[in-house]
């Protein structure tokens, strides 16, 4: 068998508050295949996305190993962490946090392109266009600023940075949960796409155990900083074995829909 | 609205635009008005303003044109000090970016350099660097800039610290982006706004720097200043009062010019902040 | 059932980039008293611009064609005393320098004329009622240093302080995970049938609003789309947009979206 795409063991970061110190993320090991979307669920504080940002190594972790594509992650530094940096990607929350308050959406597009020297400078517009239409936008909204277009196009603009660089994991951290409900319908299938044909793995942080079970293989599910549970989505929603599982799932609002 | 209607909209703005405008008339106009030598002796000793109208302010103890000076005097005061409160402002940003930015010991490094440098009065500063390397324009811009710096590099900083939290930088660093184009192309730009506020404060006292260099003879020698201009009629100060007064208060009106631009472009961005 | 109040033609504009926006479009409807109404839309439905209308806290640029009236209540009611208000963001409704015991007995001091012992006796009586554990503790607690749900918990302890007919959340639980969202709207469903209050829940999320109101009113830009009672809304909705919200909704039943048929992008 060969090795998974990313797979992390015994991922620890402790945060000094006051005195006391408190670890966020506690021997947590996980692994994603290609092409899989694996999710991370749990309550504020479980260390959720904590754990994005220690995978993207935004944090330095105190303990632990992450091998990403066959490398040591964790040992990579400047240039080469930085040329890594394009396999593996992120999508934010809050999409207009997550832009350059100046920035137009064309700039956005065009970093990517640019610092990994993907394509020339006179290539670059069209390569732009291309993305925004493979995102399910128009090309006439490059010129645009970030602050005036609509949240769901900023999230879409966001999943095309993410795409420029061809990359083989995708972390989302809560990155559908701001969004309005129709919006968020399109933006699901829009990555459910972009993950058939272009085998992309996704590590889906989220809250929203209905999104996860319709979009994740598997799930993680974390309390303080530990994994509680884990296995394949649909099984451990229908019936899930740990306490912060079921309180999860029992706290799920449900529509309960009689069919006329 | 854009932004300029709305700044011409408040009235401290408007004064202050109008002092700096005629100011700045003057300086252009000097060589025009005013050609040859500034310094060349024009006339009769200490003739007093209005009496010749070919000499309108008088003249000064060697018989120079008062008027000539002044216009030529607004040349240096305004260069001094917007070149001064310029290179200022690009210091302070440039080392209170990469403190802000980089943390640690590069951070500990330089904001303890900044203490260094704020501890010493800055008009000591400038007045000791003038008096070793010797008076030039150049020297004298550097020797304010030495002292004006830190406040722009801690405001810098500040804004920093707060803004390299923010998602779009860890989004600058997932897309692989170098940490000094981060540092200057995303961060800086967003930390700019407060850094700016400060300049009306800088330019002025710069101005007032320059003006008390060159009143202690430590100015270029080869220009008129205002501030040579108040040295030399200290000399008559009780009989020819008006030499030391005029250019006194086109000191006066011209601080007050950058103080209420500065106070209008204050306003301008404090509304634009409130309606968004 | 007497209405709580009574909005009539309610049109609200904003004027905005020299322009004039129009946040809420001739809405008419009762909310009556004691009843809990749900009011759900998607961003820029009005949603909130109708809690603001309702409690009296529209900026001042914005212009109010229409009415409110209060029959059930008798008078023009008092933001504070006659209408409690639970904002999204509970670290931005409530002063972080002020110990969180001062601001709810600050409500009652103001609204139900007691003395300051009084009004803090009240005060820690509410955090207990809200449930916040060690009610003695979090009377003299800073905002910082409680947790987004036990800061919720206190908006509300505040917002109930002086006994309002009327209790608003508006997107109160949005900002919550799932355990402690479920928490306060436990919490909100038990205080409001205590207390016999009336409930305007403001949300987006429709699952939510079935689960905690009796009747659900469907907003899109501006516009009122149905009203009707939550088990109808939600079984047999009149309204194409209220069965694309429905059928957009994510539960834990969803089938895996690539399974799916006809996924158009």
């Amino acid at each position: 068998m060969s090795s998974p795409l990313l797979s992390v063991s015994g991922l620890t970061k402790r945060y000094r508050r006051g005195v006391k110190i408190i670890a966020a993320v506690d021997d947590v090991s996980f692994h994603i295949e290609t092409g899989e979307t694996l999710a991370l669920a749990g309550p504020s504080g479980s260390g959720k996305s904590t754990i994005a940002r220690l995978v993207l190594r935004l944090v330095e972790p105190d303990a632990g190993r992450i091998r990403f594509e066959g490398e040591d992650f964790l040992a990579l530094g400047g240039a080469a962490l930085r040329s890594r940096r394009a396999r593996l990607q992120m999508v934010f929350q809050d999409p207009l946090a997550a832009f350059n308050p100046r920035a137009t959406v064309a700039r956005v597009l065009d970093d990517p392109l640019r610092v990994h020297g993907i394509a020339s400078r006179q290539e670059r517009p069209r390569r732009i266009a291309a993305l925004l239409e493979r995102v399910g936008l128009t090309p006439d909204l490059a010129p645009r600023a970030i602050h005036e277009i609509s949240g769901g196009q900023r999230q879409r603009v966001a999943i095309a940075r993410a795409i420029a660089t061809k990359p083989s994991l995708i972390v989302f951290d809560e990155a559908v949960s701001a969004l309005d409900l129709s919006v968020r319908g399109q933006i699901l299938r829009l990555l459910l796409d972009l993950q058939r044909e272009e085998r992309i793995a996704y590590l889906f942080i989220s809250h929203d155990l209905g999104v996860i079970s319709a979009i994740a293989h598997r799930v993680v599910i974390l309390d303080a900083g530990t994994i509680a549970e884990s296995g394949n989505a649909r099984a451990v929603i229908d019936a899930p074995q740990s306490a912060i599982g079921k309180a999860l799932v029992a706290a799920t609002p449900r529509l309960n829909r009689t069919r006329p | 609205m854009n932004p300029l209607r709305r700044f011409l909209r408040v009235p401290e703005a408007r004064a202050g635009v109008v002092i700096l405008a005629a100011l700045l008339a003057m300086a252009l106009s000097a060589s025009l008005f005013f050609p040859g030598d500034p310094q060349a002796i024009a006339g009769p000793a200490l003739l007093p303003p209005f009496k010749d109208w070919s000499l309108p302010l008088g003249t000064d103890r060697l018989g120079r044109d008062v008027l000539a000076e002044l216009f030529h005097g607004a040349r240096t005061s305004l260069a001094v000090g917007i070149a001064a409160a310029a290179a200022a402002l690009v210091i302070g940003a440039i080392i209170g970016t990469l403190a802000g930015f980089a943390g640690g010991l590069i951070d500990e490094l330089l904001m303890r350099t900044t203490d260094a440098f704020q501890t010493v009065p800055s008009f000591l500063l400038a007045l000791a660097f003038v008096s070793v390397v010797g008076p030039s324009l150049g020297v004298v811009v550097a020797a304010i800039a030495l002292g004006a710096w830190t406040g722009p590099a801690r405001v810098a900083r500040a804004e920093v610290l707060s803004i390299r939290e923010r998602d779009f930088v860890a989004g600058a660093r997932v897309t692989g982006m170098h940490p000094l184009e981060i540092a200057f192309r995303e961060i800086l730009p967003n930390a700019l706004p407060p850094v700016l506020a400060l300049s009306s404060v800088i330019v002025a006292a710069a101005i007032l720097t320059e003006a008390a260099l060159s009143f202690l003879g430590l100015g270029d020698p080869n220009r008129v200043t205002w501030g040579g201009m108040i040295a030399e009629g200290r000399a008559v100060l009780r009989t020819a009062p008006f030499l030391s007064i005029i250019p006194g208060i086109a000191l006066v009106l011209t601080v007050l010019g950058v103080y209420l631009a500065g106070e209008g472009v204050v306003e301008t961005t404090a509304v634009r902040r409130s309606l968004s | 059932m007497t209405a709580l109040l009574s909005i009539r033609d309610l049109t609200v504009t904003y004027r905005r980039d020299g322009g004039e926006v129009a946040a809420l479009k001739d809405i008419s409807l009762d909310i009556a008293a004691g009843e809990r109404l749900a009011v759900i839309g998607e961003s820029g439905s009005g949603k909130s611009t109708l809690a603001l209308a309702v409690a009296g806290l529209l900026p001042a640029s914005a212009r109010v064609d229409g009415k409110i009236d209060w029959p059930g209540l008798g008078h023009t009611p008092l933001g504070g005393r006659d209408i409690g208000f639970v904002f999204q963001d509970p670290s931005a409704s409530l002063d972080p320098v002020m110990p969180v015991g001062k601001q709810i007995a600050e409500v009652a001091y103001t609204h139900l004329g007691l003395g300051w012992p009084q009004a803090y006796a009240k005060a820690r009586t509410l955090l207990e009622r809200v449930r916040l554990p060690d009610p003695d503790a979090a009377l003299h607690a800073f905002p910082h240093q409680l947790s987004g749900g036990q800061k919720q918990r206190v908006a509300i302890a505040a917002a109930i302080a002086a006994g309002p007919k009327l209790l608003i959340a508006d997107e109160a639980t949005s900002a919550l995970d799932t355990i402690v969202q479920a928490e306060i709207v436990a919490l909100v469903r038990q205080l409001v049938a205590a207390d016999g209050m009336t409930l305007l829940f403001i949300s987006h999320d429709i699952a939510l609003a079935a689960e905690l109101a009796e009747r659900i009113a469907v907003f899109r830009y501006g516009g009122l789309i149905e009203i009707g009672a939550a088990r109808q809304i939600v079984s047999a909705p009149r309204h194409a947009y209220t069965s694309s919200l429905l059928d957009a909704h994510l539960g834990l039943d969803a089938e895996p979206l690539s399974l799916q048929a006809g996924t158009p992008t």
